[in-house]
């Protein structure tokens, strides 16, 4: 299939006219004469069994390949004056609208026979193309030095016309210098395209023998053995090369040298002792002799300190005694080399900054809560937990000061006020925006309270949902209830009260809604409690806890329940009822946590500040501890759909993070500081009580022991 | 300027020629005057009134405004001749205006609660909403003519829909008890007490509090945005027997019968926003223009229902009106203290062309102008409410009238703003010149 595409591409771009014209031009570009008198001896050979071919093949289909490239090779290599009108008409059929017909029409001639003639031969018409009159010599001379485009011009002899060669034909014939194929577009390698089908195929192609030739040994190999060992054996190759031996060696290098140390690397050399000086010569300088009070105050030096060796003079070398303690420094010397440690020190050459893990800039991070534009007033005391309705349009925040209030987030506006009696410890409203039902934890109460809010409809199901038929038991029938479900008719709307018998401390929804959690930290076995408020069940979970409990929460997305207790994070699966894992904290006190919304990382508060993001898939350990609160973390929180994440304490600050998990899971999470956000004012040691960010918004809400809720936007 | 003398030959002087479109008591001759170069907006308005005076002997103190190619000077004029590249030595002109800003403050009306919001582009009265669930027309500052009672909740935003006839008016009010309420205004009947009217149509439709309502230049039609992410459009005309009406609704409360009063569905809903919708209006007769707290500006085909231009702008968008060149500029604010205006008509740019940024806190209400190109108000919680030029990047008036956040603003008679705030105060600052 290809081979003949190539071929007719080839002819499109070659005329015998123009192949004719760039053999003279190769000509011109310095080819050597000799070259081309060989070729032009091949050519006559050739010439006989080229016609002969060519005439035989002569309006036939072309049939093969070997004797169109010979016919091809004979083409380039004389000029057109051989080819044949034949041959040129049998092309005619595929050549391109590029191809220019010749004016001349002599046909296959010596040219020499029109030398003498006026005319160079006859147009397609019969009429005689006159010969062009001949510049003189010197003119012609004269115009192709000033013409800077001489170099590219022929002289045309067939068709007596100077021909100016395109750019492309002197690529073509750069091509063709160099030894390449001519055009640029053609490919001496194409993938080989397989034509035979080999899916399938049981039998190999070839029933033939393997060849003998496979398995005797080559004789041309022996051949070549021999011809190496004979050479070997006469000595011209020579093998093995005496090594050179270095001629001189260093007598005075250090012994520190790298090189020496590079052979064993457990060496080090000793350090060398004090060489001899001028105080040890036979015969000093008087200023090294001591005075003989200098030798009496030595006698009240320390031994250590006094110097070992007094310098003295003598007459001659040979009046000097033997030294005394030579036995003994050698002895030390040897001790010190023996006892004394020598070891490496290895010094690491590292820019501390590049030790600093790259963070992204905090601008490309955004959008985040940075400004307080919005202050929620109104409270008498603490405002100890807030909660943000599932729209975003309503927050809920109760104080120490015993009441529950609901703001209007757009405007901080009260909408409305519940008086509790008792300090409010958590406000937490049902995570469905049709139910707006708010839990509320105070003393020994969970108040579920009608909130009024949403539509007719909803305000139907509410108080359907907030009626208690059988007023009072629950839960285990023998033994005293885990908790009394009450009617409460205090407030305007419908409640119902949960009467726990301990404080209650944090409440907790779970995502449908229907559940809840609730913390009594001195419950003991019945410290954590679920609800359901559509049967009005409680019942205690299933595990043993393991220390005070803190919080509760539900996982985001699965039946799976978090457990912190004051140093570790329980996590159990509420089907299989079992423990699923356990997080090290290694903090103090554990004070809050929260769940990222894919339910994979859990950060925990704590009260001496620190703040640890656990990566479950990770390990049980703390991924990042983070310590940058200086007093108790008081809550901390996830952002639902943004990737933030923000802690608030006692020191009257928050902290939002940028907290970005990867759906990949072999990148780690990201996490980056972002802002501090302050405006709290202190009061009895309290700061920030409380943060929640905005359901839908990138906002934080604070609650302060100042009595203010503050919204900070982006 | 003769016996004019600046002091020192310290400053360069320029030489300018005040050209105004004034009317004539206004005009000063168009000889020009060499004056110094150091010279501010008040210097200016300082040589100009000298400059009247001379020829009006009888003239008080005005404050102007100075223009030079359509910039309003903010520094002085060296600095603005430097800092335009233009060249001091030609003779330059200068355009003078009145300088808008407000020169009187009206008495102040007061309501029983937080005013949520107001609507003066009827001239006869303003409409004004207010967190106690009723809304109020009021004649002139101070004085109620009537009530509109009926709403179970806070009202957020009111609407005067059309004219009806000689002395009635229809107007729309929306509340947070998720129903729209339709009233009919009559503004001859000037009593001295106020008077209480009832809604003649209910709007039901909305699952959540409704946000905003705009009624449509032809008046037959009203939308309204809501917290349920929804924008509905509704009738507002009454039904066909007119003088005779379906009592769809008769209620007997205290042994009296209340008014007939209908209540209606929505006619249409379009559905697109993902959170909050704040604020819509509607200024053509086939497009709506709505901001929602999903961070977009979105433009309604009325009737095909879909949204064919959505800005994201990145922050909670609160309020939002239509104006300026050609009634094409979009300007809104929201969540931060930046008021920003787009061109919808530039392709494929959601950056905004103009950003004012001059508030403290969020920005509650933006309003055009309606007869000027450039000139619009804003309002914020900050307490202030700004008077801006489209030609300046600083406002041109500050009113700060407010004790506390400012909720809604609006112009009325078209020299004066109307606004209400936390301050449970109704404030009217008036005379303020925009030609």
């Amino acid at each position: 299939m290809g081979i003949p595409k190539i071929m007719s591409c080839r002819k499109r771009t070659w005329s015998p006219e123009k192949r004719a014209l760039l053999v003279r031009v190769l000509i011109r570009m310095n080819l050597k004469m000799g070259i081309l008198r060989t070729s032009r001896h091949w050519r006559s050979q050739n010439l006989e069994r080229v016609t002969h071919k060519s005439t035989r093949y002569m309006g036939s289909v072309r049939t093969g390949n070997k004797g169109k490239s010979i016919i091809d090779n004979a083409r380039i290599d004389d000029g057109g004056s051989e080819i044949s009108e034949s041959d040129q008409r049998a092309e005619e059929s595929d050549s391109s609208e590029d191809e220019v017909p010749s004016r001349n029409t002599i046909g296959d001639v010596p040219l020499q026979w029109y030398r003498d003639e006026e005319h160079i031969g006859y147009d397609v018409k019969g009429k005689k193309i006159k010969k062009k009159e001949r510049q003189d010599k010197l003119d012609a001379f004269l115009a192709s030095a000033d013409d800077s485009k001489n170099w590219r011009k022929i002289n045309d002899e067939y068709n007596d016309e100077v021909v100016e060669l395109t750019k492309d034909e002197t690529r073509l014939i750069h091509r063709l210098l160099k030894g390449k194929a001519p055009h640029a577009g053609f490919d001496p390698y194409p993938d080989y395209v397989d034509f035979f089908k080999w899916d399938d195929a049981k039998h190999p192609l070839s029933n033939a023998p393997e060849p003998k030739r496979r398995f005797i040994p080559s004789k041309w190999e022996a051949k070549k053995v021999a011809k190496y060992a004979r050479a070997i054996r006469e000595g011209l190759i020579k093998l093995d090369k005496p090594k050179e031996e270095p001629r001189f060696y260093n007598l005075w290098g250090d012994d520190l040298n790298s090189k020496d140390r590079a052979g064993h690397l457990a060496y080090i050399p000793a350090p060398k002792p004090k060489l001899p000086g001028h105080e040890e010569s036979y015969n000093p300088s008087l200023e090294y002799i001591p005075t003989q009070e200098e030798i009496n105050s030595y006698q009240l030096m320390y031994e250590e300190d006094r110097p070992k060796f007094i310098p003295k003079r003598f007459t001659s070398l040979k009046s000097v005694p033997a030294y005394e303690n030579a036995v003994n420094d050698s002895f030390e010397r040897c001790m010190d080399l023996y006892m004394s440690y020598r070891a490496w020190k290895k010094r690491l050459n590292i820019d501390p900054e590049s030790l600093k893990p790259k963070l992204p800039s905090r601008k490309d991070l955004k959008p985040y809560p940075v400004t307080c534009y919005l202050e929620y007033r109104g409270h008498e005391g603490a405002v100890v937990s807030i909660s943000t309705e599932a729209t975003g349009q309503w927050i809920a925040s109760g104080s120490a000061d015993g009441t529950v209030r609901i703001w209007e987030v757009e405007t901080g506006r009260c909408r409305g006020v519940w008086t509790i009696g008792e300090p409010v410890q958590f406000v937490s409203w049902n995570p469905l925006s049709e139910l707006p039902i708010l839990a509320i934890a105070a003393g020994q109460d969970v108040l579920l309270l009608n909130t009024g809010l949403g539509n007719a409809e909803d305000q139907k199901k509410i108080k359907e949902l907030l009626q208690v038929e059988i007023s009072g038991t629950a839960g285990d029938s023998d033994e005293q209830p885990l908790v009394s479900w009450l009617q409460d008719d205090k407030h305007k709307h419908e409640a119902i009260r949960l009467r726990h018998f301990k404080t209650v401390t944090s409440v907790e929804w779970h995502r449908k809604g229907d559940y809840l959690s609730t913390v009594t930290p001195a419950g003991e076995s019945r410290a954590i409690l679920i609800h359901q408020l559509s049967k009005k069940v409680t019942q205690k979970i299933p595990f043993k806890l393991h220390g005070l409990p803190v919080s509760s929460v539900f996982h985001p997305s699965r039946s799976i329940f978090f457990v912190s207790t004051k140093k570790n994070v329980r996590v159990y699966d509420l089907l299989k009822q079992k423990l699923i894992k356990k997080l090290e904290t290694g903090l103090r006190e554990v004070s809050s946590i929260a769940i990222h919304p894919q339910g994979d990382n859990v950060i925990v508060g704590s009260r001496e500040g620190k703040l640890c993001w656990f990566d479950m898939d990770l390990s049980s350990q703390p991924y990042k501890t983070l310590q940058c609160h200086s007093k108790d973390i008081t809550n901390v929180a996830f952002h639902r759909s943004y990737p933030l994440f923000a802690s608030c304490s006692d020191d009257c600050t928050a902290y939002v993070f940028h907290g970005m998990v990867y759906s990949d899971f072999n990148q780690n999470p990201l996490i980056v500081p972002l802002e501090i956000l302050r405006g709290h004012a202190s009061s009895n040691g309290r700061g920030v009580m409380d943060c929640k960010f905005h359901p839908r918004q990138p906002w934080l809400f604070t609650a302060g022991a100042d009595s203010v809720v503050r919204l900070f936007c982006h | 300027m003769d016996g004019e003398d600046f002091g020192e030959e310290m400053s360069r002087r320029v030489q300018v020629r005040f050209v105004t479109k004034l009317n004539p008591p206004l005009k000063v001759p168009a000889a020009s005057i060499a004056i110094p170069a150091n010279l501010t907006r008040l210097g200016l308005s300082t040589v100009v009134n000298n400059l009247i005076q001379s020829g009006n002997p009888d003239w008080n103190q005005e404050p102007f405004d100075f223009l030079i190619d359509g910039e309003l000077i903010r520094m002085s004029l060296e600095q603005f001749l430097l800092a335009k590249g233009i060249s001091a030595e030609k003779i330059l002109e200068i355009e003078y205006i009145r300088a808008v800003a407000p020169r009187k403050e009206e008495d102040a009306s007061e309501h029983e609660d937080w005013v949520s919001a107001v609507d003066g582009s009827n001239a006869r009265f303003i409409l004004t909403g207010c967190y106690d669930g009723l809304g109020r027309v009021w004649d002139a500052p101070g004085s109620c003519s009537h009530i509109l009672g009926g709403h179970s909740d806070a009202i957020t935003s009111v609407s005067v829909v059309n004219q009806e006839g000689a002395e009635s008016v229809c107007v729309a009010t929306a509340s947070k008890d998720r129903t729209l309420r339709l009233w009919k205004v009559h503004t001859e009947a000037s009593l001295n007490s106020s008077v209480t009217i009832r809604a003649f149509k209910i709007l039901r439709g909305h699952k959540a509090s409704v946000q905003s309502v705009s009624a449509s230049s032809a008046g037959d039609m009203i939308c309204s945005g809501s917290w349920d992410c929804t924008i509905n459009l509704w009738n507002t005309k009454e039904l066909a027997a007119d003088d005779n009406p379906v009592t769809v609704k008769k209620r007997k409360v205290n042994n009296q019968v209340e008014e007939s009063q209908m209540e209606e569905e929505a006619v249409s809903t379009l559905v697109g926003h993902t959170q909050c919708v704040s604020s819509v209006i509607w200024p053509q007769p086939e497009t709506i223009y709505s901001t929602s707290w999903d961070h977009s500006v979105r433009r309604w085909d009325v009737e095909t229902g879909k949204d064919m231009l959505n800005i994201f702008c990145g922050k909670v968008l609160n309020c939002l009106d239509i104006g300026g060149e050609a009634s094409a500029l979009i300007a809104a604010g929201g969540s931060d203290p930046v008021l920003r205006i787009w061109d919808p008509r530039k392709p494929a740019s959601s950056a905004p062309i103009f950003q004012f940024s001059s508030h403290a806190s969020w920005i509650s209400a933006c309003k055009w102008h309606d007869k000027s190109w450039f000139h619009l108000l804003s309002a914020s919680y900050d307490g202030k409410i700004m008077l801006w030029d489209l030609r300046t990047a600083w406002p041109l008036a500050v009113i700060d009238s407010h004790k506390d956040k400012v909720f809604c603003a609006d112009w009325w008679r078209g020299d004066c703003v109307v606004s209400g705030g936390m301050d449970s105060k109704l404030r009217i600052s008036s005379e303020i010149p925009i030609q």
